[in-house]
């Protein structure tokens, strides 16, 4: 009945069916063909057309021939440098830390076409194995090195039960038109204490896609933060799954936005058992003509009774030709739950601009001072204190270009 | 109250709720009768020369059958949306029947030649405001005596697919007010029909609104003229009856500047097994200061308590404020249908407009709801309102979905969305999905959300007064929605809270 006409492939999507191929991924191919890449009416890209925004995608990456300096330096970390995809020999590590290379890519078969190139282009992985108190933070470095290039990256980090530890995971590089994609499978043991971040500070012209997937076991304690600080479009998709009672998970992320940007946090986190908790803030703030994008959902399982959990996306616009795009999903399927979130977005509230302003503070400043006030509240989360250094540094050089 | 009245006032509640229990089970839809009167159809299916037909059936002017055949064309080229948190089978658009009067042998507005079934199935409907009277009034001022108007209510009703009657219209007339069936106004004030008609609603808006541009039947129009508050509530009672006929009403109501119009529409339908479609079109249109209030108690056929037949409700229905500091306020209490895919929107296009959206929506059974609203601020100084109260109960799932979002040149705009969600049973879902967008810093937009069931506590609070676990419920839910209910006119307020008690029945115990 229907006359409709056949779905032409844009360039880039040309591009990475030929990647695929060239990588013997004939299967992947075939289906990226038939798929290609989401635009808006694929639901969970609805904010993030890919189609549109993706024009030319680089070359796949070739081993990088030096590296840049350390984008951010925790004092006392331990540093597992990934460049251009492949895991480099690191120092001894520290005790209670085990790393290892794998073969192929780390991320489950996910119905997501960042997820499914991820795995069809990852050769090889990095594996960290975490065990009892690591006092060192662990720092996973994903470097795109050289001209601009398609980098491919996979980690899969285990915490065991009972581990207590802060992973951080940046990704930064050459100032080039690189075109990133990070997987990682994150494993929380039972009654573990962990914090996992993740940061974007690639260069200004680059493409970033991060896809994190959380595993929480039982009585676990966990914290996941996400900084959206560097590439021109970014995305960074969290999938975490309760699979334990008694756990509580406290997710934070910030997206800082400006010039032409494009930046995407997904969140989707899925309460599959009875007992668990959790809590999701996250800010955006943007300028220029930059776009920030929240995407939220909670999934509460038919048997999660007594899920408690609490979302909440706060956006600060700071010019009249950025956007803030929010979409905040509840989906429920157990009665016995407390489930709610809340979604704000404005400028900079007048009274409290006044006030500082009547008390002989200069407006920069004082608008300065809210938005600082404004973040804290993510860059605070975090307990190890090199790193909550790191990140308040991050959102002063952003804070520097400001106002 | 003393102690004598407790005894005697428990007795009566308890057999108004034996009796609403047994008047009202789950399986025996009220309104689930089917009235046998010969009807007038087009063949099954749906091509160019259905089209025509029904246009011929209405005697349309030339450019009406043209505007249905461009809709029917552009409909060939569409997909049916499947983005909506809804399955069900596929629908087969050639077993339809797409056209369907009650057999009428003079024009409708002489009652004494209606079909006596006709106004027995008004009678069983119950429709509120002493409907009966009015219709007999309708038939006595065919002499000189004045009618007495019982109620401000100005019925429009819609048997299948043809307006039999209209009521008051004379009395409307006096203040210039328009407001009589869709067929009729293309017929006789085309000038604005030409004008309004598919500018809120584009024919491509969307798969069922292009269908419905395409083969629509039969609705309301209503024209407030400049500076007019309209006198009374005008209504529309639709109704689905002869089987497998898919009703496809267009309505169209156009406020002129600093008019004033309120507009009720209920609907029932009766029992059957074969899925039926509805697939409306509403639009509304506000000039400068003009204010439009559209309330909806929507309570089709559900289906039975296995999910086996119910109407399929795919709705498109969207105000345009088109002018500065208009209004237009949507209300809506759906309780029916076995699908309902309906989201009432409102385009704040002139400065300073206001858009508000009130909800009830309650699934029981089977049912599946996917409903909310839009709020899109074009103006400077526009602010909207969003309150949506979800209630699901046994299999069912229910959807809150609605999109505010702010234009660049939206300077000021307000937003302020609430969307609470209650689960009675383990068996259903309850789902919130909104979109919120922003592109402008002055703008300031609030929404929140809460999922939960009705609290241990007040239910204990209730039980241990002496109520019954099922009447806590009610009570509670009434508490629940009663920022919404509020919004209802009076003629709809009692009868909804009624139908929420009838809606949950079977959910507890």
């Amino acid at each position: 009945m229907n006359v409709q006409t056949p779905v032409r492939l844009s360039a880039a999507e040309e591009a990475f069916v030929g990647q695929l191929e060239s990588a013997g991924a004939s299967a992947a191919a075939e289906r990226f063909r038939i798929i290609g890449l989401p635009t808006r009416r694929v639901e969970s890209y609805h904010y993030t057309d890919l189609k549109t925004l993706l024009s030319a995608v680089p070359p796949l990456a070739r081993a990088a021939k030096g590296a840049s300096a350390p984008v951010i330096d925790i004092p006392g970390a331990y540093r597992i440098v990934i460049a251009n995809g492949e895991v480099q020999n690191s120092g001894t590590a520290p005790n209670g830390v085990i790393v290892s290379k794998v073969a192929g890519a780390t991320l489950t078969t996910r119905d997501d076409v960042l997820m499914r190139l991820n795995s069809a282009l990852v050769s090889e992985s990095v594996s960290v194995e975490l065990t009892g108190h690591v006092d060192a933070v662990v720092h996973i470095d994903r470097r795109m090195e050289g001209d601009a290039a398609h980098v491919q990256s996979g980690a899969k980090i285990a915490f065991a039960a009972g581990t207590k530890a802060t992973v951080i995971e940046t990704v930064s590089g050459s100032d080039a038109a690189h075109m990133g994609n990070a997987g990682s499978y994150v494993s929380v043991g039972e009654g573990a204490e962990v914090t996992h971040i993740l940061v974007d500070l690639s260069a200004r012209q680059a493409t970033h896609f991060a896809s994190v997937e959380y595993r929480l076991a039982a009585n676990a304690k966990f914290k996941s933060v996400v900084v959206n600080a560097g590439a021109n479009l970014a995305r960074a998709q969290i999938f975490a799954e309760f699979t334990g009672e008694g756990t509580h998970g406290d997710f934070y992320g910030l997206n800082l936005v400006d010039g032409e940007q494009h930046k995407d946090i997904t969140l989707d986190v899925t309460h599959g058992v009875p007992h668990t908790t959790s809590s999701e803030l996250y800010k955006q703030i943007a300028r220029g003509r930059g776009k920030a994008v929240f995407q939220g959902k909670i999934n509460v399982a038919r048997d999660a009774q007594k899920t408690d959990a609490k979302m909440m996306m706060q956006g600060l616009l700071l010019s009249d030709e950025a956007e803030i795009l929010a979409k905040p999903e509840l989906e429920i399927f157990a009665d016995d739950v407390v489930c709610g979130h809340g979604a704000t977005c404005g400028d900079l509230d007048d009274t409290w601009l006044f006030y500082l302003m009547s008390r002989g503070i200069p407006r920069a400043e004082a608008e300065t001072m809210l938005i600082r006030g404004f973040l804290a509240e993510i860059v605070d989360a975090v307990e190890a204190e090199h790193v909550a250094q790191a990140l308040g540094d991050i959102v002063e050089v952003w804070l520097g270009k400001a106002v | 109250m003393s102690d004598y009245d407790i005894p005697t006032l428990k007795e009566e509640i308890d057999r108004e709720t034996v009796d609403q229990v047994l008047a009202l089970d789950v399986d025996k839809y009220k309104y689930g009768f089917e009235t046998i009167i010969e009807s007038e159809k087009a063949p099954k299916g749906l091509n160019e020369d259905i089209v025509r037909f029904i246009s011929a059936k209405k005697n349309e002017p030339e450019w009406m059958l043209e505007w249905r055949l461009d809709a029917f064309r552009r409909w060939l080229t569409l997909n049916e949306p499947t983005w909506a948190r809804v399955s069900y089978p596929k629908i087969d658009f050639q077993d339809q029947y797409y056209y369907s009067a009650p057999k009428s042998t003079s024009g409708p507005k002489s009652l004494d030649e209606v079909d006596p079934e006709l106004l027995r199935t008004y009678e069983k409907l119950g429709i509120p405001l002493s409907e009966q009277k009015i219709l007999a009034g309708v038939q006595d001022a065919n002499g000189t005596a004045s009618t007495p108007f019982s109620g401000n209510v100005a019925v429009d009703a819609v048997f299948d697919s043809v307006s039999v009657v209209t009521t008051f219209r004379e009395e409307l007339a006096k203040h210039g007010i328009i407001f009589c069936s869709i067929s009729e106004a293309v017929r006789e004030h085309p000038d604005l029909v030409k004008k309004y008609l598919g500018s809120v609603v584009p024919v491509t808006d969307n798969f069922y609104a292009t269908l419905n541009s395409a083969v629509f039947t039969d609705g309301s129009f209503v024209y407030i003229p400049k500076g007019v508050r309209c006198p009374m509530e005008l209504s529309t009672y639709f109704r689905i009856n002869e089987k497998n006929t898919g009703q496809f009403e267009r309505t169209l109501i156009i406020a002129e500047e600093g008019s004033y119009v309120s507009y009720l529409e209920g609907c029932t339908a009766p029992m059957r097994d074969e899925h039926q479609l509805h697939a409306a079109v509403v639009e509304l249109v506000a000039l400068d200061d003009a204010e439009i209030k559209y309330s909806t108690v929507q309570n089709w056929y559900p289906g039975d308590k296995n999910g086996k037949g119910g109407i399929y409700n795919f709705v498109t229905k969207r105000g345009d404020c088109r002018g500065k500091n208009s209004k237009i306020s949507w209300t809506q209490v759906e309780t029916g249908s076995a699908i309902t895919w309906k989201y009432p929107s409102c385009i704040l296009r002139g400065d300073g407009s206001r858009g508000e959206f009130y909800s009830i929506a309650i699934s029981n059974g089977h049912q599946q709801v996917d409903s909310g609203t839009k709020m899109i601020h074009l103006g400077k100084n526009t602010s909207s309102r969003i309150i949506s109260k979800g209630i699901a109960a046994g299999f069912s799932d229910n959807t809150y979905r609605g999109q505010v979002s702010a234009h660049r040149r939206a300077t000021n705009a307000r937003n302020f969305t609430q969307c609470d969600s209650l689960l009675i049973g383990d068996r259903c879902g309850a789902h919130t999905v909104p979109y919120i967008e922003s592109r402008n810093s002055s703008v300031v937009f609030e929404h929140e959300a809460t999922t939960s069931k009705i609290s241990d506590d007040q239910m204990f609070y209730c039980l241990q007064r002496g109520l019954s676990e099922e009447e806590a419920v009610a009570l509670i839910v009434n508490g629940f929605v009663r920022d919404v209910l509020q919004q209802l006119p009076m003629e709809f307020m009692v009868e909804t809270q009624k139908l929420i008690g009838i809606s949950l029945e079977g959910s507890v115990g």
